[in-house]
């Protein structure tokens, strides 16, 4: 049996997307496919560096993020930063940092990187994006089969 | 690199060997372990023996790999895992099958 200790400060996920490049830019930047799949959530930025990401329930009411575009290299790479607003308890951890890298693949496929950093001083944050596993395969189903996978129950 | 891309074949044979399972649960109690650190971690293998399964784990997308300065460090990707979970685990999971479960855990809580 392992236990399950703290979470890592570092967590990089990673899937191959049969997509091009360009395609999972543009779905991973694209309100309409972020809210596909990313619980709802409505996201409002120019994708500029220095500009704000800013990520609302899906009816508006609550703020689930409000980050700012570190570094946009399309369509290789963005850079932004993390706090989770969704939840109190994480809300007042520290800010971390989330990279997107995408590589084009032989065969048609795209590789996804994430990584989630710079974790160290937000145990809270870093348990619970855990969840990134879950937003990526839904991802993955959104852009292959064109439908989002049931709700986390 | 991985060799055939979306393949779940190599991800149930890397999962099918002991060793490989062992430097996963390692990998998920303390992620980010060099090669000399994960060696230090199953002192049976030689560094050949740990490079060759981790080889493996990494063609499965199971292991992902980032330099940091001089140092590659390895890191538990749990997506394929999540992956087979939603194609072979999730369907198969009813009631009958947990009722079962259920039966197994409360009979080896009395050993």
């Amino acid at each position: 049996m392992t236990t399950e200790g703290p979470a890592p400060t570092t967590q990089v996920y990673q899937l191959y997307i049969k997509a091009s490049q360009e395609e999972v830019w543009d779905a991973i930047t694209n309100p309409s496919v972020v809210a596909k799949f990313f619980h709802g959530a409505r996201v409002e930025s120019t994708y500029q560096v220095g500009a704000k990401l800013r990520s609302l329930s899906p009816d508006g009411s609550d703020v689930w993020g409000d980050n700012t575009i570190l570094e946009c290299d399309p369509p290789r790479r963005l850079v932004h930063t993390w706090r989770s607003l969704y939840n109190p308890d994480m809300a007042t951890e520290p800010e971390s940092r989330v990279t997107w890298e995408i590589e084009a693949q032989p065969g048609g496929f795209a590789k996804l990187t994430l990584i989630h950093d710079q974790l160290e001083g937000s145990p809270k944050t870093a348990a619970s994006v855990r969840g990134w596993s879950y937003i990526l395969s839904n991802l993955k189903t959104v852009m292959e089969t064109g439908a989002a996978l049931p709700p986390v129950t | 690199m991985m060799g055939c891309v979306d393949d779940e074949d190599l991800v149930f044979k890397a999962l099918a060997d002991p060793t490989r399972r062992l430097l996963l649960d390692r990998l998920f109690e303390r992620d980010g372990m060099t090669l000399g650190e994960l060696e230090a971690e199953v002192p049976q293998l030689t560094r050949f023996g740990v490079m060759k399964h981790l080889a493996v784990l990494e063609a499965a997308g199971l292991v992902a790999t980032r330099k940091q300065g001089r140092h590659k460090h390895h890191y538990l990707n749990p997506v394929p895992i999540r992956l087979i979970y939603e194609r072979w685990i999730d369907k198969y999971r009813d009631r009958r099958a947990a009722a079962l479960l259920d039966l197994k855990d409360q009979l080896e809580a009395r050993r």
